[in-house]
């Protein structure tokens, strides 16, 4: 068991802290997300043995807010090959399309370069519009 | 014991071995979608060719109660036998005795038949589908690992090295085909990993299945390990049978001579209309490449890992060449980390069993970016050059559309000692793309102009008109010829004859440091 001195803007609160071995690795994967949700918790919770839990019960939703970036669960996601300009969108959400048909295009090294779609399926969102700037890596559209 | 019990001893004694881990193993082996060890050799081999050596080979191990699991072959069938007339050495893990596991004795089994493939200079294959190190043995087995590695690298550029999985390859296992010049997997029943997911999933918490770590989609179009990628099999066999076809047995024997039949002086029409008007639209750098070869017939490499470049194998006039093509299908055609590994290791294997490279341009640069350059394009990049230069097999290149500034120059140009620089009418060959280049010179003119845009425009047209062409480049004889499309075949097989004879030495050394 370690005691420490916690200042929360300006209030001062000790802690109790205790090592719990089957625990470690569900607190290593959180890392420090949950730590500052949890801490407007700690006045109305004093009790120490308490924190470990509300912490990991707070840390799933941040997590899942950053992550998801406007693309529904499960879907592909397609992103730019390279830095470039969006010339043309061919499709809506909501559109049909079938393996290899153009999505859009990306022109990139004075090039019109063809984002074309990697399977069946069907178009869930479109996170570009004609004349967007995007850098490799970035979602141009998702797919379920 | 009279001779004639003698000999049936003998008889009874194959035919167990033959029979490897017995019909339930054999069974469930089959019932994973997977031949035996020996069916695949049936397969790969020529009729009846397959010779076995060293059946009788056993585990010498007595810790862990080995003893009791011995079984002859301990685990792998090795041999030799003929592929279309052609020798060729292999060994094939068998994963119905022991789970194909690696020790001692096996493999001891497997580098005798390399230290053959070597003395004879034939080609090797290596069929992997195996548990991984016999844990029992310790460090025997690994042992037997460093000694196949070991030989891998002695036989590299020597003898053409196949690997092929068709099962698990994991640990340590996993380095000898990484040392091997091509790698083959099965969709679905083959994975690589150093690590498997149990382990990943203890060490990073990160859950993957073994499909989506080291398959056969995975290594040939994620970390690019693999270089092809089969649906079944048989299938993966007939494309081993076809890549030999194309290869020599080692690095002082010429590669096979065709008959194809294709006419040597046959004119391409199509390739006058394959380039577009408009320079910023893309067309199929494939389609080019097979109009040019004979009869079509082009073997593609890593087809599915850093698709802005094309590597394979292809033949003209019933002779080899290795053909490396920017592909502005796929990222405009930009060379980028992969792409010049991908490119790089391709020209040093041409070179080093004496295939002639012939490459087709049209590059716009390098992959501008932070992310390429953090991960080293500046590094990756210079294997083009290392390796082009390098490279003392005859080299030409055709300029077909765009070859522009550092790029150019590491696309086999005049400058890294191609033999024959031909370039398409159509080919702009300039320091930089007309935009950026008026960009910079005229800067003053444009900023002081009272219409900025049209004076822009304008000068861009100029700089276009007098550099974007190939006459610049072929007035100072760094391009030999500016050739019509159509005549690119004839033209390339005429070269390539002019070249047959062609000789060069580089200073001798024990080897250069090609930038890793």
């Amino acid at each position: 068991m370690k005691k420490y001195l916690i200042k929360v803007g300006g209030v001062e609160y000790e802690v109790e802290v205790q090592e719990i071995k089957e625990e470690a690795q569900v607190l290593r994967t959180e890392q420090f997300g949950p730590a500052l949700t949890a801490a407007p918790a700690v006045p109305v919770a004093p009790a120490a043995p308490a924190a470990p839990k509300s912490a990991s019960a707070a840390a799933p939703k941040p997590a899942a807010a950053k992550n998801s970036n406007n693309v529904p669960a499960g879907a592909v996601k397609i992103t730019a090959p390279m830095p470039g300009t969006v010339l043309k969108v061919n499709v809506n959400a909501g559109d049909t399309v079938k393996k290899g048909q153009i999505l859009l295009i990306l022109e990139a090294m004075k090039m019109e370069n063809e984002i074309v779609a990697p399977s069946d399926g069907k178009i869930a969102d479109v996170n570009v519009s004609s004349g967007s700037s995007v850098n490799s890596g970035d979602v141009l559209l998702s797919m379920v | 014991m009279r001779t004639a019990e003698k000999i049936s001893g003998l008889m009874e004694k194959k035919e167990k071995i033959r029979l490897g881990g017995g019909p339930e193993r054999i069974a469930k082996q089959h019932e994973a979608g997977k031949m035996t060890a020996r069916e695949r050799l049936d397969m790969l081999f020529d009729k009846d060719s397959f010779i076995e050596i060293d059946c009788f080979v056993e585990t010498r191990s007595i810790e862990f109660d080995m003893q009791k699991k011995k079984a002859a072959g301990d685990g792998v069938v090795t041999g030799y036998g003929t592929i279309d007339g052609r020798l060729v050495y292999v060994s094939a893990q068998d994963f119905t005795v022991i789970g194909g596991s690696l020790g001692e004795m096996h493999a001891r089994k497997i580098t005798k038949v390399m230290d053959m493939a070597m003395k004879m200079g034939a080609p090797f294959i290596s069929i992997n589908d195996s548990g991984g190190a016999r844990i029992e043995e310790g460090i025997d087995s690994l042992s037997g690992f460093g000694d196949i590695f070991f030989r891998n690298t002695l036989a590299s550029g020597v003898i053409p090295q196949i690997s092929v999985i068709m099962g698990p390859c994991a640990g340590g296992a996993v380095y000898s085909p990484a040392i091997t010049d091509f790698v083959f997997m099965v969709e679905n029943t083959s994975q690589m990993f150093i690590t498997g997911p149990q382990v990943i999933k203890a060490v990073t918490g990160e859950d993957v299945t073994f499909e989506k770590l080291g398959g056969a989609d995975t290594h040939n179009s994620v970390s690019g390990v693999a270089h092809f990628k089969c649906a079944s099999e048989t299938e993966c066999i007939e494309e081993i049978r076809r890549l030999l076809s194309f290869l020599p047995d080692n690095n002082l024997s010429d590669t096979p001579s065709y008959r194809t039949g294709d006419d040597v002086n046959r004119i391409c029409e199509t390739l006058n209309e394959i380039v577009p008007d408009d320079a910023s639209k893309s067309y199929d750098m494939k389609e080019l490449i097979e109009t040019v070869v004979d009869n079509g017939d082009f073997l593609e490499i890593q087809k599915y890992y850093a698709g802005n470049i094309i590597v394979g194998f292809g033949r003209m006039g019933g002779n080899t060449v290795g053909i490396v093509a920017n592909q502005p299908k796929c990222l405009a055609g930009v060379l980028d980390v992969n792409s010049s590994d991908k490119g790089a290791r391709f020209v040093r294997f041409c070179d080093a069993f004496n295939i002639p490279i012939i490459t087709f341009t049209d590059v716009p640069g390098y992959l501008p970016g932070v992310g390429q350059e953090h991960s080293g394009v500046i590094r990756h990049g210079a294997k083009m050059l290392y390796a082009f230069s390098e490279a003392t097999v005859p080299k030409i290149n055709v300029i077909v559309r765009k070859a522009y500034g550092g790029a150019y120059i590491a696309m086999n140009s005049r400058h890294l000692g191609a033999d024959m620089v031909f370039a398409w009418p159509t080919a702009e060959i300039a320091v930089m793309g007309a935009d950026g280049a008026a960009n910079i010179i005229f800067k003053k003119e444009i900023s002081a102009s009272e219409n900025p845009v049209e004076t822009r425009n304008q000068k861009i047209e100029e700089y276009r008109n007098k550099f974007s062409n190939p006459y610049v480049a072929a007035a100072r004889g760094y391009v030999d010829d500016v050739i019509e499309p159509a005549e690119t075949r004839i033209r390339l097989i005429s070269a390539l004859d002019m070249l047959a004879s062609k000789r060069e030495n580089r200073p001798s050394k024990k080897h250069g440091n090609i930038p890793l």
